[in-house]
């Protein structure tokens, strides 16, 4: 009887020695990087939380965006369309993928995401770590799958380091490449522009067309593009012209709901000087050329927004606040965060 | 008492051999087939392109006379339910192993062959039409054949920009001109419909269907197959809705959730009172 038991407990022993082994510690110092939330901004995505970065994490994340093994012919990162000359969007009208293939819209900027709670035009994803890999597999853009681009980075060294260094292990998985990519896309924090300074008294000034340009905007434009992320997050139909495509209908592609067909989440103006052209699928080459289509009517629809309904499907505009808003909208460029 | 003892355990010992040897010849398991069988009404659908003189033309119930050119389907979360009410689920949570798409196109992908199901009667048959919220993620590391096999290019049942799979996918033409028809289903859905602490957004395409057997399916010595006749009749005049196609639906915005509700209640059954949508079972083989 007493072997038996000394015999139990020791198979216990090395159960219990087994289990041990299962838990690693980290070796590595991979501090957690403090989002610097500007003053006046929303809170952050709820999802930031369970995903903060982490100094090996971003840094990661920011060799990933810039990998062109991510597309299946080895030509296309993500920053081949988020370049960050651009505020991480790109200027052609549509995006343009893997053998030239061109995407059903145009490349939204990447910028205060981890402020934001719908991310794409129509809103589809709410949690940015579900996002890369819609580009890998989609077969206008990369053209790849998550498998394949393990394999091609799987032996790596630079990559199992960097693995190691964020996560704690050097293999290369799927949900590493999607957080870290993440991780690195919520540091992207533009608040640093000429408007930024001025709310923040550090002594710049609005010129004059700038100061009569940003009462305007107050008027006219702010009830979409409000909150410092100037928009305020909301999906809207605002009659531009449609996209011919039948894949589209704007958020309804989402939600299924009649009222929201062409309905588009309010664009950010923070650095729309330089993320021309302008509109989902590009409609609109020049900031003035959206501030005229305004002026002279928009596409009525059932479902368009009543904001422009009230106000008989235009925005009036004389060309002197089309000016006086342009250079307003350029106070919001932060040549910083582009890399000017 | 001794001896009467080791008597009894020889008893035992001889009558568990017995059963033994009865197991070999009456097997604990064996397979189920299904096999689906696509119709317009009750006739199997020939497919073909626009100027097609084969394909089987149906009409639908408003005069539109309408064929495919292709008709793909994902069947996943197979139960079986005993005659005694007990449920076999058949690998619901590995889209590898209990997920298939079947391909009218492909005659090899008509029969899914159900592997090592008890022994039994079996009274009722259940499944999915697509895939249930919480697999449907495209997720080549988990599911790498299913992924495979559903993205292939010629099978195209991958939804990119949604990260799920389509669920039906039909293409065909409609009317005397033979006008382009693209019917493509499929989830947004971001946490659970009706359950207002985790629905955000997004539409549930899927579809959980339930077929009462019209006589047993008895998996034992012999291996049933169940014929499961779908019936594409019901696209455009379901129980739930009647369907005219045109340039509002036929082609824009039936690759998107906008009106594709329509489409997935007449196929899959509204979840509530019609718990069968196009599919009924044809046929019991044992």
């Amino acid at each position: 009887m007493e072997r038996v038991l000394l015999f139990l407990s020791g198979l216990l022993l090395l159960l219990s020695c087994n289990r041990e082994k299962v838990i690693e510690p980290i070796p590595y110092d991979n501090p957690e990087i403090p989002l610097n939330i500007p003053d006046g901004f929303p809170s952050l995505n709820a999802f930031v939380g369970e995903n903060k970065p982490t100094k090996y994490g971003v840094e990661l994340g920011e060799k990933l965006f810039h990998e062109k093994k991510l597309s299946g012919n080895n030509t296309i990162s993500c920053a081949s369309c988020h370049k960050q000359s651009s505020a991480f969007a790109d200027n052609n009208v549509q995006a343009i993928g893997i053998y030239g293939r061109v995407g059903l819209r145009n490349t939204p900027p990447l910028q205060n995401l981890a402020f934001m709670k719908f991310f794409n035009w129509d809103g589809n994803i709410l949690q940015l770590e579900k996002q890369p890999l819609v580009p890998i597999i989609t077969h206008e853009e990369m053209n790849s799958s998550i498998l394949e681009v393990i394999g091609k980075i799987r032996d790596d060294y630079e990559y199992k380091d960097l693995f190691k260094k964020a996560f704690g292990d050097e293999n290369v998985t799927a949900d590493g490449i999607y957080q870290s990519i993440a991780q690195y896309e919520y540091t992207l924090i533009s608040a640093n522009s000429k408007y930024d300074r001025i709310r923040r008294n550090e002594g710049d000034t609005f010129t004059e067309s700038e100061a009569r340009g940003y009462q305007v905007f107050q008027q006219k434009c702010m009830s979409c593009h409000s909150t410092e992320l100037f928009t305020d997050q909301r999906f809207r139909n605002v009659g531009f012209p449609v996209n011919p495509s039948t894949e589209e209908a704007g958020r309804a592609r989402v939600t299924g709901i009649p009222a929201d067909l062409m309905s588009f989440r309010v664009p950010s103006l923070r650095n729309a000087e330089y993320t021309a052209p302008y509109g989902s699928f590009g409609q609109f080459p020049t900031l003035k050329s959206v501030l005229d289509y305004f002026d002279n009517g928009v596409l009525d629809a059932d479902n368009l927004d009543p904001i422009l309904k009230d106000n008989g499907n235009r925005i009036p505009l004389t060309e002197q606040e089309k000016e006086d808003i342009i250079s307003f909208i350029k106070t919001l460029s932060d040549s910083t965060f582009v890399g000017k | 008492m001794k001896t009467q003892k080791s008597y009894l355990l020889f008893l035992v010992c001889s009558l568990a051999l017995m059963s033994c040897s009865k197991n070999d010849d009456n097997p604990v398991a064996n397979n189920i087939t299904l096999h689906f069988n696509n119709t317009f009404k009750n006739t199997t659908i020939v497919l073909g392109d626009a100027s097609s003189s084969t394909a089987t033309v149906n009409t639908s119930a408003e005069g539109q006379v309408h064929h495919f050119s292709e008709l793909k389907y994902v069947i996943s979360n197979i139960r079986l339910i005993k005659a005694d009410g007990s449920e076999i689920p058949y690998n619901i949570n590995d889209l590898d192993q209990g997920a298939t798409v079947v391909d009218h196109s492909k005659p090899q992908t008509l029969d899914y062959v159900l592997s090592n199901i008890p022994v039994g009667e079996y009274g009722q048959l259940k499944f999915g039409l697509g895939v249930r919220p919480e697999l449907n993620t495209l997720d080549e590391v988990r599911f790498p054949d299913f992924y495979a096999a559903a993205g292939a290019n010629d099978t195209q049942m991958h939804w990119e920009w949604g990260t799920g799979y389509r669920f039906t996918k039909i293409e065909g033409f409609y009317d005397t001109d033979h006008k382009e028809m693209s019917v493509h289903t499929g989830s947004t859905v971001e946490g659970t419909n009706g359950e207002p602490d985790t629905y955000t957004q997004g539409v549930d395409a899927y579809r959980d269907i339930t077929l009462t057997l019209p006589s047993h399916a008895i998996v034992g010595e012999h291996a049933p197959r169940i014929t499961i006749n779908a019936d594409f009749d019901k696209l455009l005049s379901g129980k739930t809705n009647t369907i005219i196609l045109g340039t509002g639906n036929a082609k824009p915005s039936t690759h998107t959730a906008a009106n594709m509700v329509l489409f997935v209640d007449n196929l899959g059954g509204n979840g509530s009172s019609d718990l069968s949508g196009m599919f009924s079972v044809g046929s019991v083989e044992n």
